[in-house]
């Protein structure tokens, strides 16, 4: 069956609402048929329901994302109770150990992300993979760093994500690898991707579901989640009435 | 008996503002290969240029068939060529380069 492929990571400035259309249709152009922008916490609904509109113009889904940059664990939960319901995806961008750790324990998170150069400042570690592999937590990959970066940087980079690839695959931590993209000129196809990820030693058949299968399947459940007939996992409500 | 080296051929577009000359496009994709594979790694490539549109923004390179893979994730971490920034996406691959050109011709059809 052929694979349908999801970006899950364009930051593109959404105050400039002409970039963030011409970054739709690039990924319409690219071959992909989901990508999640990143929005800003304080968005209003008006605001995300427009850049989804453009989106299906575009021929495109759009799901919505916000990135929760928290400093502690508990500004992590009190920032998921806030933005858990409004917005599509939820990727905790983990900045210090303890912050990684309650992300990875929490079942609202749906993307750890960890945006340092410096392998001491990752923490996907064992510990880490093995909460995260108990919750519903996926590890997102961005390609943009291995873009812009070169020499010692880009090598030192390599290696952090061969050990936690390596890590994420052994703990059936699903991995998700996007492009996080500012701009059109760092879009890649899903394919290109997929084939980065031989850079760290990610197999092609995972690599491919890290551009298609995980990213589709957090968005599945999510927007499930979402709905107004969702009860419980398991339980939806399919007819309302007087007589059910 | 020396085995036959298997060949691929990839299509690319050139997605920038600016033109290019060939050489300065292939020197870019070396440069790309050999930053990512080193010198050793550069060599098993087998990478030429076959045919280059820059007004169409075209270009039709051959890989051996073994460091395809390769090829493609140097020319995804291409970012400049000089001082202009660029990308370079892969539109097609195939065996032969009639059967490239038709898959071409179908996707900008």
């Amino acid at each position: 069956m052929r694979r349908l492929y999801s970006d899950l990571h364009l930051r593109p400035n959404i105050r400039d609402f002409k970039q963030t259309v011409s970054m739709i249709s690039k990924a319409a152009k690219l071959g992909y048929r989901l990508t999640a922008i990143t929005f800003p916490s304080n968005c209003d609904e008006r605001e995300r329901q427009q850049i989804k509109e453009a989106g299906s113009e575009a021929g495109l889904d759009v799901a919505t994302r916000v990135d929760l940059w928290s400093n502690t664990p508990n500004e992590l939960v009190r920032d998921l109770r806030r933005h858990r319901r409004k917005f599509e995806v939820v990727c905790a961008v983990c900045q210090s150990k303890d912050v990684a750790r309650q992300a990875a324990k929490d079942r609202r998170v749906d993307l750890l992300n960890f945006p340092s150069f410096d392998f001491r400042r990752r923490f996907f570690d064992l510990a880490e993979a093995e909460l995260a592999s108990n919750s519903l937590a996926s590890f997102e990959i961005d390609m943009e760093p291995l873009l812009t970066s070169e020499g010692a940087g880009r090598i030192r980079f390599l290696s952090s994500l061969r050990r936690e690839a390596l890590i994420a695959a052994d703990f059936h931590v699903p991995i998700v690898v996007s492009s996080g993209a500012s701009n059109e000129l760092l879009m890649r196809r899903p394919m290109e991707l997929a084939i980065m990820g031989s850079l760290f030693d990610l197999k092609k058949d995972l690599a491919l579901d890290a551009v298609s299968e995980n990213p589709a399947a957090i968005v599945k459940r999510n927007r499930e989640k979402l709905s107004s007939s969702f009860v419980a996992p398991g339980i939806r409500v399919v007819r309302r009435g007087k007589d059910c | 008996m020396l085995k036959r080296i298997k060949r691929r051929y990839l299509a690319l577009e050139v997605d920038s503002a600016e033109t290019f000359e060939s050489k300065d496009f292939m020197n870019a994709v070396w440069s790309a290969v050999t930053k990512l594979y080193g010198e050793h790694g550069a060599s098993q490539t087998g990478l030429s240029l076959i045919h280059y549109e820059p007004e169409r923004k075209f270009a039709l390179v051959r890989v051996a068939c073994v460091a395809c893979d390769m090829v493609r994730a140097a020319l995804a971490t291409m970012t400049r060529i000089g001082d202009k920034p660029v990308t370079v996406h892969v539109i097609a691959v195939s065996g032969t380069i009639k059967a490239v050109y038709k898959n071409v011709g179908q996707m900008l059809a």
